[in-house]
């Protein structure tokens, strides 16, 4: 029975949300299609945490659900006129998320990062990016770190951390049984992988789902967010990076990372570097030219296209589950806002009573402790839609920085959940080298949460303070 | 999850117990079939190819009665409906054109000497099997605790 409860309840709570009556849920003159959301919303989140399909398929069946039930070409049934029906949802707008601007810019960092993967720039600039920290075990691992941690702001976490684990495996194994340095160096690699993606917004998934949440005076440009996530992310590595050394201490003297081949030369490759080197400096300077980083990330999409550099077989390797599961945050978002749940919900909840620090500590924890459990992604794509709505809502927020703050601190929280091997994918690759203790990976892992919380809290109140945003 | 099956063939039934123990590793994540024959192991896939299930390693004995092993993974190497399985063959009876043939014909992916040696040959397979599932294209994730962590690397970077 318990097996089977993973597939019952996704199925059977939300059927049972659409036969309440309106009345039920305590918010004034809720609409049938409302309440069709919160179904949908609350299908969401149990299919999410139980997992009883792929997270990606999720998110299609949140995009197909909306498409039935409450757009306006759904179901003959669901759209039949009364006074209580509310706003159907344009077909258009739902579709649409499949190829939102996120949608893109994440599909321009696909590209930059399958030509530099093809093209081997990442392995190339990490063997020469290495040498100058030498030899000694210690500072091999700062770098080691340092190179992951810049890699996956451009690059999957996933990919950044299978390729550095597969140059630093061999040489682990030169390790003496008993020293502890092989667990420093295998836990360093997922842990600056994790660290390193909040560098950027293309950095990983849940920095794209905020990006929807941050429009108009929010907005944060490409740049502006570099300004303070990179930072951020250096102060945490050096952090990650004492923690490792002092909780396990390589005996062994030297060590020699060898990585063979060299920076190729052809005219396609010189393409690739030129074309990468442009991308980001158009990235970080969209207030001369004008476009914004998601027109942007369509440039090295065309050229790579253009000069078969990314080909037809490429094409196919992309990630498309990834670009779906943010496509189904979207959406779910989408259906919040456009059906006017969302200020609906707020304003029947009495939030006023709440101390504003409160909801953000709270939110960025509850977020930290879902991110350990669950998908890194489909944890921002339930909970940001939620904070943004309170965050917009809430008049007390705004001495403390609006709601800019309240969502930057649940994106952030959201991936600095990696205490376990299934938090993310690429503590599950460094818990396979055989390594890790499950033990020694949640030490690690709660430690570095929980300051890097605090961590940004404090920059979010400097950054208040100088009125960033 | 797919159902994988790693399919172990040899005529003497201790040695294929002998395998089959050394692979016991596998047995909670992955299916392990015997079979005494090449004529069996060739009804068994059939059959495992209409249940829509992976056939991700055959080891194969060389000298059997009937049909050689040499003779078995090379129409297994022919047949499309198996592309991509590994093919491991473990002989201590091979002569020299029966090797040849083993690896122009058949491409066999590893072959061990009889007597091996048990870690090496758990060490062969899940490499082996790391390999099909990559190439398969099927999600890691569910055995990745099974895999061989360096393949595993190389292979999705």
């Amino acid at each position: 029975m318990k097996k089977y409860l993973k597939y019952i309840l996704p199925i059977f709570i939300p059927f049972f949300i659409l036969l309440l009556p309106a009345t039920s849920f305590g918010i004034d003159g809720l609409t049938l299609v409302e309440q069709r959301v919160i179904a949908i919303f609350v299908m969401a989140a149990l299919c999410w945490v139980l997992e009883p399909i792929p997270i990606y398929a999720t998110s299609v069946l949140i995009i197909v659900l909306e498409l039935l039930i409450i757009s306006d070409k759904g179901l003959w049934f669901t759209k039949v006129d009364s006074p209580e029906l509310g706003h159907l949802i344009s077909h258009k707008v739902i579709m649409g998320t499949f190829s939102s601007p996120i949608i893109m810019l994440f599909l321009g960092g696909f590209f930059l990062a399958m030509a530099a993967t093809k093209y081997r720039l990442d392995v190339n600039l990490a063997r020469v990016l290495l040498k100058p920290f030498g030899q000694n075990p210690k500072y091999v691992m700062l770098g080691l770190m340092m190179i992951t941690a810049v890699f996956s702001m451009f690059m999957s976490n996933t990919a950044t951390t299978a390729m550095m684990l597969s140059i630093l495996t061999p040489v682990l194994a030169l390790f003496s049984r008993a020293d502890l340095g092989k667990i420093a160096f295998a836990l360093s690699v997922p842990v600056a992988a994790n660290i390193g993606g909040i560098g950027t917004p293309i950095g990983t998934p849940p920095n794209a789902v905020a990006l929807k949440y941050l429009v108009d005076e929010n907005a944060i440009s490409f740049g502006q967010w570099m300004l303070f996530a990179v930072p951020f992310v250096v102060l945490m590595l050096f952090i990650a990076w004492l923690l490792l050394t002092q909780l396990f201490p390589a005996t062994i003297k030297k060590i020699d990372l060898d990585i063979k081949g060299q920076f190729l030369k052809t005219p396609k490759a010189i393409t690739v570097y030129v074309t990468f080197i442009i991308t980001i400096l158009l990235w970080l300077m969209g207030d001369f030219h004008g476009m914004n980083a998601y027109v942007v990330a369509l440039i090295p999409v065309a050229v790579f296209s253009m000069f078969n550099i990314i080909s037809k077989e490429d094409l196919k390797k992309i990630s498309w589950d990834v670009l779906w599961l943010v496509s189904g945050g979207i959406a779910l978002g989408v259906a919040l806002d456009k059906s006017g749940l969302a200020k609906n919900a707020i304003d029947a909840i009495p939030f006023a009573g709440l101390h504003p620090l409160l909801l953000i500590v709270g939110a960025s924890l509850l977020c930290l402790l879902m991110a350990n459990f669950m998908s890194h992604t489909a944890t921002a794509n339930l909970l940001l839609p939620l904070v943004a709505a309170l965050g917009a809502s809430m008049q007390g927020l705004l001495p403390y920085g609006g709601d800019v703050i309240l969502i930057l601190a649940v994106t952030f929280a959201a991936s600095l959940g990696m205490s376990l091997p299934i938090s993310t994918p690429p503590n599950a690759l460094a818990y396979a080298s055989g390594h890790i203790e499950t033990k020694q990976m949640a030490k690690v892992g709660m430690v570095l949460g929980l300051i890097g919380l605090l961590i940004c809290y404090a920059m979010l109140y400097l950054l208040n303070k100088i009125s960033f945003f | 999850m797919e159902k994988i099956n790693i399919i172990c063939v040899d005529d003497e039934r201790e040695v294929l117990d002998s395998v089959v123990r050394d692979l016991d590793y596998f047995s909670d994540l992955f299916n392990i079939e015997e079979c005494e024959s090449a004529i069996e192991c060739l009804n068994l896939l059939e059959e495992l190819d209409a249940n829509q299930e992976h056939v991700a390693v055959l080891i194969s004995d060389h000298v059997m009665p009937e049909k050689s092993g040499v003779e078995l993974l090379t129409e297994v190497e022919l047949d499309p409906r198996f592309m991509g399985t590994k093919k491991l063959l473990l002989t201590g009876l091979a002569t020299q054109a029966d090797t040849i043939k083993a690896i122009n014909n058949a491409k066999i992916d590893n072959f061990l000497e009889k007597v091996w040696d048990p870690e090496e040959l758990l060490q062969t397979v899940k490499e082996l099997l790391t390999e099909y599932i990559v190439e398969r294209g099927i999600d890691y994730q569910p055995y990745i605790e099974k895999l061989d962590a360096q393949t595993l690397y190389r292979l999705i970077r």
